[in-house]
């Protein structure tokens, strides 16, 4: 199995091609699922809902539009939202995500194989950790410093690729399910890409490196069934 | 049955020689497109797999139109690859047997409902009506022994069914995929492909007699 992938990655650097071709050894795999949160496990967007209860819409709508159009760079918007939104007490903040509605169907098979299950989420983890705890599998956050409940200080920003990549170095077989912009690099690097249509369409950027699209929460969970 | 089975539609290529200038998923036969007629044949069918490749993003959109819970399984090699490359794709996480169905092919309601209720492992083939296909030679019980460019007893025009693990990559065709396990069973189904402008004509009129109930 570590020859095999060896010999794939291998392939893939040589061709700088997807991993469309990649068999997998049933026998000797071990299977590791890592969700994007926004949107594919949340059935409404976080950050829209933080503004709207703490009325910074206007901003955070302005700075979206940014990003989305290209002229400001992810990392760059994430710093920014981070300081608009740091500002607000971190504690509330962390209750209201608390209520975002998740997907039931998807969070019941990510329960019964926690173990099999990873969240990547580019929020900060003091915002996210309530709604995380609710989910019940290991995740992986971008962190801050918080002082007297504001955040203060951004100490890292997650790069979900490489939480692909460790789970790879430990003899995963890694599946990145996802639906954005800031997703396209974990699923380039992992060994099957599942792009989702659930709450909105698939960032374009994405489907080129692709293995799967889906557009329904019934046939994600026969998916992900059918590939344990 | 058709709860255990994963139907795998090929709608990657690009139907270069039928020469309508689109993918053949998408031209209408009797006003519908034939993705459509593909899914209301398909509508009890639980896991749906659609292979795409060339204009993906208007077959997605098209398909959306009558159901959102399939799954669309990518070949970003389509230009360089045959039927086989596609069939390993949609296979390779599918349920446990995995129905081969190529995009262009319309099959008689009744055969299909035949074929969805039809236990394990076959071969379909038909009547032969062109004389570029690929044969397939059969024993007296309609057993499949052998295919051929040569000759044979049949027209082999799909689908098959096989075992999801059996599904090797082939730079080849599904045939070619399927020749390891023969001898395999047999069912004579009235199906018709779509390759050529003339096919597509004749293909048009016999479904306009069809009724899917």
């Amino acid at each position: 199995m570590r020859e095999k992938r060896k010999g794939e990655k291998q392939r893939k650097k040589e061709n700088n091609t997807e991993k469309i071709f990649f068999e997998m050894d049933d026998n000797t795999r071990k299977i590791k699922f890592i969700f994007d949160l926004d949107g594919t496990v949340t059935s409404e967007e976080t950050l829209p809902l933080i503004a709207k209860q703490f009325k910074v819409e206007q901003e955070i709508e302005k700075l979206t539009q940014e990003t989305v159009q290209g002229n400001i760079p992810f990392v760059e918007s994430f710093i920014r939202r981070v300081f608009i939104l740091g500002k607000l007490p971190v504690n509330e903040v962390a209750d209201l995500l608390e209520t975002t509605k998740l997907y039931p169907k998807l969070v019941d098979f990510i329960q019964k194989h926690a173990g099999n299950c990873a969240i990547a989420t580019g929020n900060l983890e003091c915002w996210s950790h309530k709604l995380l705890k609710k989910i019940g599998c290991e995740s992986y956050c971008s962190d801050a410093v918080v002082e007297n409940n504001h955040v203060v200080k951004l100490t890292k920003i997650l790069r979900k690729e490489q939480v692909v990549e460790q789970y790879q170095k430990e003899g995963y077989t890694v599946v990145f399910i996802g639906d954005g912009n800031n997703d396209l690099e974990a699923m380039r690097v992992a060994d099957i890409a599942i792009a989702v249509g659930m709450t909105h369409n698939p960032s374009k950027s994405i489907l080129p490196i692709t293995n799967y699209l889906i557009f329904s929460e019934e046939a994600l969970c026969r998916q992900l069934n059918q590939l344990l | 049955m058709s709860s255990v089975k994963s139907v795998v539609i090929s709608c990657a290529g690009i139907g270069s020689r039928l020469g309508l200038g689109q993918t053949k998923a998408l031209i209408k036969l009797n006003g519908k497109s034939l993705i459509a007629w593909q899914l209301e044949l398909f509508k009890d069918v639980e896991d749906i797999r659609i292979v795409i490749g060339y204009q993906a993003n208007d077959i997605i959109k098209e398909v959306l139109k009558y159901r959102k819970d399939v799954v669309f399984v990518y070949n970003h090699r389509y230009f360089e690859t045959k039927t086989g490359a596609s069939f390993f794709l949609g296979a390779q996480h599918g349920s446990e047997y995995v129905l081969e169905w190529d995009g262009d092919l319309l099959v008689h309601p009744d055969d299909v409902k035949k074929i969805l209720d039809t236990e394990g492992e076959f071969i379909c083939y038909a009547d032969k009506s062109s004389d570029e296909a690929v044969f397939v030679q059969t024993d007296d019980e309609g057993k499949v022994l052998a295919f051929s460019r040569e000759t044979g007893d049949y027209e082999w025009t799909g689908p098959a069914c096989i075992q999801r693990d059996k599904v090797k990559y082939s730079s080849g065709n599904v045939f070619n995929q399927l020749e390891p396990y023969l001898p395999m069973k047999g069912i004579k189904v009235r199906a018709y492909d779509i390759d050529t402008y003339s096919d597509y004509t004749r293909v048009m009129e016999i479904t306009k007699k069809w009724a899917i109930k």
